[in-house]
C-alpha cells in the first residue's frame, strides 16, 4: 500500500516532489511521474511540496482512482529514476489553475 | 506553557514527535477551530528536514480515533475481557490510592510495581515522569532494560559516555558500515546523510542477517547469522593486526590495552569467524582491510545487535575499532551508538532515587511473566502492577504466561492508555492518557544532536491528562508534601537539564518556543571530532580496549533503573572483548536445534512503534497481517507456498502468520517484525510469545535474535 501519484501531474511535472524523496523511488517519462512501490518508504514528503496535490497515501484513494497503484508500479518499473528537478512543463501553470489550486 | 488560542483561521503550532525512535522529528501542528487538522514535518530541521514518517503523518488520526480512551474506567467483566464502565477522576485516584494504601499495611510498598518505558519520550512526560513518585511510595524498582543498555554498558566500558559521531557527519565518511540497522524503517531521517556520502563516493556496507532496503542499495551486503557478529569484528582486528594496518600514533596515545588485545585476539582468524557467522575468510579479510584504509571510516549500529547471548561483547569489539584505525580523527569518521550523552541531563533530579529506601528490591521488566507467575519466589509478591509509556503483553517475552498472570484476580492492575491495548483489557482501572499534541514537553534525542520543545496544540481530549499531571494527583491523594511532586510541566523542563552547561548554551526555553528546537552548542557537522585527540570519559581518558570497568562486574546504568544503583547483577565480565556463541542460535546445537531449527528475529515493523498504531486502519493497510518472512528454501522443504497461513513455534508458544517467501530472509533464520496487537491476530498471540526470557551477558539486554523456532503449515 504505498504512495501513488495520480492523474494531477499529467502535463505539469513539477517535480518538487524529487528533491524531498529520500529514497529516490521516483520514475517519468516527459509528462508525468510514478512512484516505485518497492522502494517508497511511505514518509510522505512528497504530499505536501507538490503544487498540484498529484500524489496520495494508496489507502486515501476514492475506488475509481485506484487503478493509479498498477498504473504507478508498472510504470516506474518500465521508466528511468527521475531525481533531480527539471522545469515544470510549459502547460504547468494552466494546469495547477485548472485545477483551482 | 501559554493557553491555546482557539480561533477560526488555521494556526501552526510548534511540536515534537513523541516516539520512542532516534530521529525525534520538529513537527508543525496545524490547528483550525480548537481542532488538530493535520501535522506535517518541519522544512526549516536540518536533521529531520521536514519530514516526518509513515507512522506520523497523519497524527490526528490516532488523536481523535473513535477508540481513544477518555475517560477513567474500572474494570465490569473478567480480566482480559476489556468490559470497562465510565468513572470520575476522583473515584479513579481514590481506588487507586486506597488499593495502594491496604497493599502497603498488609505486604509492604515493594507489592507494588511501576512499569514504564517511553511510550512518549519527552522529559516531562516519559522515561522519568512517575520515578519520584515511585520510589518516594517505596515500590519495587523497576530495572527497564528495553532498548540499547546492553550495548550503553558495553560502550560505556570502551569510550565513557560521549555522544560519539555526529550523524550529520556521516556525510563526510569514506566507508560507512551500517551493522545490524534497518535505517529505512527506524532510522529514516539519517539516511539521506549516508546517501549523500555515497553519492560522494563513499563505499556503503551493510551487515545484516536481512536484506534489508538498505542493504538492496549498498555497495555490499555481508550477511550473517544472528548472534555472530562478534566473530566476524573480533576477526578484522585481527586482520587490522595481523596485517600492520593499525595507526599506531593514535592507538599509542589515545588507547589502553592494545598488546594484550592483540595477544587475545590472535585466536579469531578469519577462518574460525567464517566458521562462526557464515561470511566467508576472504569476504572478512577484505572488509578488514577495506575498514582499516579507506578514512574516516564510520559505524552505525542499530538498537537490536544487543540481542544475543553475547550482544555486550559484541559492542565492546565495534566500539574498540575505530581507534585501532585512527577512525576518530576526522569528522565521518567513529561510531554512532547513543549521541544521548550529548544532553547535559540532570538525572539525579529526574530520577529521585535519594527519596527511594535504600536497598529497594529491584526486578527486571523482562521478567515480568515469571514475577507475576510467582517463578521467582518473590516476598513479598507482586499484589498491584502500574502500566504507562508501555504495552508489556506486546513487548516483553513469554506472552502466554504473562497472560496468565495479569489474569489473577488478587493483582490489582492500572493502565494509562490512548487505547484499550492488549494489556489494558486485563486492567482494573484504565486511565486515559494525553496525545502529543495535548500536553507540552521537552524532547532529547538519542539519533540526533537537537533540543526540540514540543507546544501544546489543543486542550485535552475528554478527561484525558498528561503522565505528569497523573503523577500530580496521585501524590496528592497519597499526601505527600514535598512540592517537588507538584512542578509545574514548564518547571519540569527548566530542572530536567544542567542549563549552565558548554552544550545548552545561547538555548532558553524563550528561543525554543521561537523556534521550537536547537542544535546543542557544539561544533558543526564539518568540524565535530570530538576524539581526534583523544579526551574519552572512561577512568583512563583513553579507549579502553581492555575495560577497566569490566572489574566491577556487569552492571545496567542508573538511567535504566529508576537512578538505582541498588542490586547490580555483578557477573563476571571478560575485560577484553570476547566472542560468546549464541545461546540458542547455533547451528550445531542438535537438541534443540532439530526440533526447533531455525533462528527468529522479531525486529520492528516499518509502519507500527512498536504496538503503536497497530490498531490504526492507516498502518495496519500499509503493514498488512502479521507475516513471517521466509527463505524460498526452507518454504520448499517444509511444503509452504508464499501467503500460505504458517504456525510459528517453539517451547514457550506459537503464533500464526502469513508466509512471505522471500530471500530478504537468510536460508536457516525467519522473520516476523513485531507490533501487531494479540486481539486482532489470527491465534490471539504474537511473536512476543516465542520470546526468551533470558539476558545478553552485558546491561540485562534480552536475547530476542538468539531464539530458536519452527514453521510448518497452519
Amino acid at each position: 500500500m504505498p504512495h501513488v501519484v495520480t492523474e494531477n501531474c499529467d502535463q505539469c511535472r513539477f517535480t518538487e516532489c524529487v528533491t524531498v524523496c529520500p529514497v529516490a523511488c521516483f520514475h517519468g517519462d516527459q509528462t508525468h511521474l510514478y512512484i516505485d512501490p518497492d522502494v517508497c518508504i511511505d514518509c510522505g514528503a512528497c504530499v505536501p511540496v507538490c503544487p498540484v496535490k498529484a500524489i496520495l497515501d494508496s489507502i486515501d484513494l476514492e475506488p475509481a482512482r485506484e487503478h493509479w497503484i498498477a498504473l504507478n508500479q508498472e510504470r516506474a518499473k518500465a521508466l528511468p529514476v527521475v531525481r533531480d528537478k527539471t522545469e515544470p512543463l510549459p502547460t504547468a501553470a494552466a494546469t495547477r489553475e485548472s485545477l483551482g489550486l | 506553557m501559554s493557553a491555546v488560542p482557539i480561533t477560526a483561521a488555521e494556526q501552526t503550532v510548534l511540536g515534537a514527535c513523541p516516539h520512542d525512535c532516534p530521529d525525534t522529528c520538529s513537527m508543525l501542528v496545524k490547528v483550525r477551530d480548537g481542532k488538530v487538522t493535520g501535522v506535517q514535518g518541519n522544512p526549516d530541521h536540518p536533521f529531520t528536514r521536514g519530514r516526518l514518517c509513515t507512522k506520523t503523518n497523519h497524527y490526528q488520526e490516532r488523536v481523535y480515533h473513535a477508540e481513544r480512551v477518555l475517560y477513567p474506567m474500572r474494570r465490569t467483566g473478567p480480566k482480559g475481557n476489556a468490559q470497562f464502565e465510565r468513572i470520575g477522576w476522583p473515584e479513579a485516584i481514590d481506588t487507586i490510592t486506597s488499593r495502594w494504601k491496604g497493599i502497603i499495611k498488609e505486604h509492604g510498598p515493594t507489592a507494588i510495581m511501576p512499569y514504564s518505558y517511553l511510550g512518549t519520550q519527552g522529559l516531562v512526560n516519559g522515561l522519568t515522569v512517575g520515578d519520584p513518585f515511585f520510589n518516594k511510595l517505596g515500590a519495587t524498582i523497576s530495572e527497564r532494560t528495553f532498548c540499547d543498555s546492553g550495548a550503553c554498558t558495553a560502550y560505556i566500558m570502551t569510550v565513557g559516555p560521549t555522544p560519539g559521531m555526529d550523524p550529520e557527519s556521516f556525510q563526510h565518511s569514506k566507508l560507512i558500515i551500517l551493522w545490524a540497522c534497518n535505517i529505512l524503517s527506524t532510522n529514516a531521517h539519517m539516511w539521506p546523510f549516508v546517501e549523500m556520502a555515497q553519492r560522494n563516493g563513499a563505499k556503503l556496507v551493510v551487515i545484516d542477517p536481512v536484506r534489508t532496503q538498505a542493504a538492496q542499495v549498498a555497495d555490499q551486503h555481508i550477511r550473517i547469522r544472528p548472534g555472530t557478529d562478534a566473530a566476524l569484528a573480533l576477526a578484522m582486528m585481527n586482520v587490522i593486526i595481523g596485517e600492520d594496518l593499525v595507526d599506531r600514533d593514535y592507538v599509542d596515545n589515545y588507547s589502553v590495552g592494545f598488546d594484550e588485545l592483540a595477544a587475545h585476539v590472535r585466536q579469531y582468524t578469519p577462518e574460525f569467524a567464517a566458521e562462526a557467522t557464515g561470511v566467508p575468510a576472504e569476504v572478512i579479510r577484505q572488509l578488514a582491510r577495506d575498514y582499516a584504509k579507506t578514512q574516516p571510516s564510520a559505524i552505525r549500529i542499530g538498537v537490536a545487535i544487543e540481542r544475543s547471548a553475547g550482544g555486550g561483547q559484541l559492542v565492546r569489539a565495534l566500539t574498540c575499532l575505530p581507534a585501532l584505525v585512527g577512525a576518530w580523527r576526522k569528522p565521518g569518521g567513529g561510531i554512532l551508538q547513543l549521541p544521548l550523552w550529548a544532553f547535559p541531563m540532570n538525572w539525579p533530579g529526574l530520577h529521585r532515587a535519594d527519596l527511594a529506601t535504600p536497598g529497594t528490591r529491584v526486578l527486571n521488566q523482562w521478567e515480568l511473566a515469571r514475577a507475576l507467575a510467582g517463578d521467582l519466589g518473590l516476598d513479598p509478591p507482586l499484589k498491584s502492577l502500574f502500566v504507562y509509556n508501555s504495552n508489556p503483553l506486546i513487548v516483553a517475552p513469554d506472552q502466554a504466561r504473562l497472560q496468565r498472570g495479569l489474569s489473577r484476580d488478587d493483582l490489582f492492575t492500572v493502565v494509562s492508555e490512548h487505547f484499550i491495548t492488549d494489556t489494558a483489557r486485563f486492567a482494573d482501572i484504565v486511565l486515559p492518557a494525553t496525545t502529543q499534541v495535548e500536553q507540552a514537553d521537552l524532547m532529547f534525542s538519542w539519533g540526533q544532536l537537537y533540543l526540540t520543545l514540543n507546544q501544546q496544540a489543543v486542550p485535552p481530549l475528554g478527561e484525558a491528562i498528561s503522565n505528569s499531571e497523573l503523577f500530580r494527583r496521585l501524590a496528592r491523594a497519597m499526601g505527600f508534601d514535598d512540592p517537588l511532586f507538584y512542578r509545574s510541566d514548564e518547571q519540569l523542563m527548566q530542572e530536567s537539564m544542567d542549563w549552565t552547561s558548554p552544550a545548552l548554551q545561547g538555548i532558553t526555553m524563550e528561543s525554543l518556543k521561537e523556534k521550537g528546537y536547537a542544535r546543542l552548542n557544539l561544533p558543526s557537522h564539518d568540524e565535530y571530532a570530538p576524539h581526534a585527540q583523544g579526551n574519552f570519559p572512561t577512568p583512563s581518558g583513553k579507549v579502553e580496549l581492555k575495560a577497566s570497568m569490566a572489574a566491577g562486574g556487569n552492571f545496567v546504568l542508573p538511567v535504566f533503573r529508576q537512578g538505582s544503583n541498588d542490586h547490580q547483577d555483578g557477573g563476571p565480565v571478560h575485560a577484553l572483548p570476547t566472542f560468546i556463541a549464541p545461546r540458542e542460535s547455533q547451528p550445531a546445537s542438535a537438541g534443540q536445534g532439530a526440533r526447533y531449527p531455525l533462528s527468529m528475529m522479531s525486529p520492528k515493523s516499518h509502519s507500527f512503534l512498536n504496538s503503536e498504531y497497530a490498531n490504526i486502519r492507516r498502518q495496519r493497510a500499509h503493514a498488512g497481517e502479521q507475516f513471517v518472512m521466509i527463505h524460498p528454501d526452507d518454504a520448499l522443504s517444509r511444503g509452504i507456498a508464499a501467503g500460505a497461513a504458517v504456525k510459528v513455534e517453539n517451547s514457550r508458544g506459537a503464533f500464526v502468520a502469513v508466509a512471505k517467501v522471500t530471500d530478504e530472509a537468510m536460508r536457516g533464520v525467519v522473520i516476523a517484525p513485531m507490533g501487531q496487537w494479540m486481539s486482532t491476530s489470527r491465534a490471539n498471540a504474537t511473536p512476543a510469545a516465542l520470546n526468551p526470557i533470558a539476558y545478553a551477558d552485558l546491561g540485562r539486554a534480552p536475547t530476542f535474535s538468539d531464539n530458536l523456532v519452527q514453521v510448518s503449515l497452519a
